[in-house]
């Protein structure tokens, strides 16, 4: 049935957008609990933690999310066959898997940029590993692991596109069924790409807000200012 | 569950050539797409008002929406305006305008980088702004943006797989392809991540060489 | 060779110079010295344009810097500078650094470029490193390779922007006795330092100032051992 692009269209994008936002805040936030676990093994004196964490990571960060989803997609129903997953589950479980794995290499790059010296006071004062990591070493890394981790971020907003393939209704799936309704592809994406810029400079403009406001009384490493290990620019 | 490689043997083959062609249109993208970021660079960073907004524009636009909803649409989009390309074509022109603007900023990034004290020096031994730039900044600039630029193919390398919902034949076409055919979901999905995995591996250590090779003269090695 | 008239040199709303009036003969070797903030090393930097002059008019060898319609170029190219932090060229080897201006800026060929590079290497001590990264060298050598680096563009006048601030005691001396052997050779030279005792030796004139303005000058024996001014003897008694 073929019309032209109407207002309820635009309502459907945004619908999709804000499950968008929806998918890649729940995947942001247990992908980032799982990195931070990750990006701990990754830097414990524990030589299994190190590889085991280290394996996941590069593996991970070394094929296409796409193959990631469709493992998920087609993989959880033949190794749970009597789950039935809605989509979005299917979608949350790879995206936080690629989640995890990226912010991994943040957290590991952050707890290692926190000063040797740090770490050999606390422990000239007997504070034990895990302590050293609660009371010093931590929050001096959860100060540097701010910005990449936005920047991952709106990497990740962007990523969430290819949950298209299993058919989740996010923004970029809405857009490809209004594509096909209204014959008008070029509107239609249009309006997703400008969704998607919203979103994205939003998220920037919050990393911005939240720098500024955290480097008020102390020295903070900014945006700008990200040592290039810790850079990701994801497509 | 069993899993049943064996059956996979033939297609092996297929997959290969698939990835050649999810290399080669990196390597097209990357080329073309780092020439034109470092013009995109130019023009943002240059003194011309309307140049520099509309460098930046294209900057912001193409690395803050998905490179799928790009290559839609241009793959989807062009046919109305008149230019029909094939998913090959498409998916070309699509990762390369998407790389630009990565390795634009990219290159900022290097060039900024590069300490002012030389450029100084070069000023002050009477260097023009051509000069300067070809023999004082560039090389250094290079030099100190040579990772995040091998780190930009290898992510550009993966990203080619999102050309296979247009149906590209690269790598991941090929394997839903297989997919499709034989239902050996399982084996297919790890054979081909196995195979991304080695191929960015590679690249990985082939970079690490390129950048002892060209830019030793960047390491300390005083006696 | 030098004549500054009455310059001025604001950032924004803070004057670092305030009304320089000075002339450097040929042959001459002039020392600044100050506190920092003194404003020596933005005078210096204004000589050869590297930093813009808000007011007033500086002549070097015949070229008017402060007008617009200089080209700057052709200043730098018969001036050399030598940094605090030496900026050689990390990409190319030493004798590169040292070509690299002639050949590129004076138009001069590879051959005759080379031999006089040699020639000024060897000058500076560093004939054997000739093909070595700076990133292999240590701080004396490399500023003694800058040194060489603006020496090949044959400039009639030298300006040091604190040469030895940034290196190990024990090599300052290595590159003082370069910075002698230039002046003793007639070099016209306007060195900004620290070093009291090379400004006394070999300084033809040594030059005080503070806050923006010259306040003593004249004659280093006279200068430092009998200031005039109640600030010159402040800061003398501070370093010395």
């Amino acid at each position: 049935m073929l019309r032209s692009f109407g207002w309820q269209d635009l309502e459907a994008l945004a619908r999709g957008a804000l499950w968008t936002i929806a998918l890649c805040a729940t995947s942001g936030v247990i992908g980032t609990l799982l990195g931070m676990v990750l990006g701990l093994a990754a830097t414990s004196p524990s030589r299994i933690a190190r590889w085991l964490a280290t394996a996941y990571v590069y593996f991970i960060r070394g094929i296409p999310l796409l193959i990631i989803v469709f493992f998920a997609y087609f993989g959880i129903p033949l190794i749970f066959p009597e789950l039935s997953l809605p989509a979005f589950a299917t979608a949350v479980i790879a995206l936080t898997v690629f989640t995890a794995a990226y912010m991994a290499e943040i957290f590991r790059g952050s707890i290692n940029a926190v000063p040797k010296g740090q770490w050999e006071a606390a422990e000239a004062l007997g504070l034990g590993y895990f302590k050293k990591l609660r009371y010093v070493v931590l929050p001096q890394a959860m100060r540097i692991v701010v910005p990449p981790a936005i920047g991952f971020l709106i990497a990740l907003i962007k990523d969430s596109s290819l949950v298209t393939v299993i058919g989740f209704v996010e923004l970029t799936h809405a857009g490809t069924i209004i594509s096909n309704l209204t014959a008008n592809p070029i509107l239609t994406y249009s309006v997703v790409a400008v969704f998607y810029l919203v979103i994205c400079y939003g998220v920037a403009r919050l990393g911005r807000w939240y720098e500024q406001r955290s480097s008020a009384d102390r020295k903070t490493i900014t945006t700008e200012e990200t040592p290039a290990a810790l850079e990701l620019e994801g497509v | 569950m069993t899993f049943y490689y064996g059956d996979l043997a033939p297609y092996f083959g297929q997959m290969l050539a698939a990835l050649w062609t999810s290399i080669y249109i990196s390597i097209i993208a990357m080329v073309v797409g780092s020439a034109l970021g470092v013009l995109f660079y130019l023009g943002k960073a240059s003194s011309s008002a309307p140049l520099s907004r509309v460098s930046s524009g294209y900057i912001g636009l193409f690395r803050n929406t998905p490179l799928l909803v790009q290559l839609y649409l241009i793959y989807f989009g062009l046919p109305e305006l008149g230019v029909n390309l094939d998913p090959t074509w498409a998916g070309i022109v699509a990762l390369t305008l998407n790389n630009a603007a990565y390795t634009a900023e990219i290159y900022r990034a290097g060039f900024e980088s590069v300490p002012h004290g030389l450029i100084e020096a070069g000023q002050a031994l009477g260097m023009r702004r051509a000069v300067l730039f070809r023999h004082v900044i560039f090389m250094p600039a290079t030099r100190n943006v040579f990772p995040a630029l091998t780190n930009q193919f290898i992510l550009l390398f993966l990203a080619s797989s999102i050309a296979s919902i247009i149906g590209l034949p690269e790598l991941m076409n090929s394997i839903l392809n297989i997919n499709n055919k034989t239902y050996l979901t399982f084996e297919v999905l790890s054979v081909g991540g196995i195979l991304y995995f080695l191929t960015s591996a590679v690249l990985a250590l082939g970079s690490r060489l390129a950048e002892s090779m060209f830019f030793s003269w960047g390491v300390k090695r005083h006696a | 060779m030098i004549i500054v008239k009455d310059l001025h040199k604001k950032y924004g709303a803070h004057e670092v110079l305030r009304g320089i009036d000075y002339r450097v003969e040929e042959q001459e070797v002039v020392c600044l010295i100050g506190p920092s903030g003194s404003g020596k090393s933005t005078f210096l930097r204004c000589l050869n344009g590297l930093e813009t002059i808000t007011s007033g008019e500086v002549s070097v060898n015949g070229h008017l810097v402060n007008d617009r319609k200089t080209d700057i170029n052709t200043v730098r190219r018969e001036v050399g500078m030598v940094f605090q932090h030496f900026n050689l060229f990390p990409h190319l080897r030493v004798i590169d650094n040292v070509m690299l201006a002639p050949t590129k800026v004076a138009g001069i060929g590879k051959e005759q470029a080379r031999a006089k590079a040699l020639e000024l290497l060897d000058k500076v001590g560093l004939k054997d490193k000739t093909h070595a990264y700076p990133a292999n060298l240590s701080g004396g050598q490399q500023q003694r390779v800058a040194i060489a680096r603006a020496l090949a563009m044959d400039p009639v006048v030298m300006l040091f922007d604190e040469p030895t601030s940034a290196l190990d005691p024990e090599i300052v001396g290595e590159v003082l006795s370069v910075m002698q052997d230039l002046a003793r050779e007639g070099m016209t030279m306007v060195v900004v330092t620290h070093e009291m005792g090379f400004a006394r030796e070999v300084a033809d004139r040594a030059v005080f100032m503070d806050g923006g303005v010259i306040v003593e000058q004249g004659d280093p024996a006279q200068v430092f051992g009998d200031p005039q001014h109640e600030r010159t003897r402040n800061f003398l008694s501070k370093v010395l």
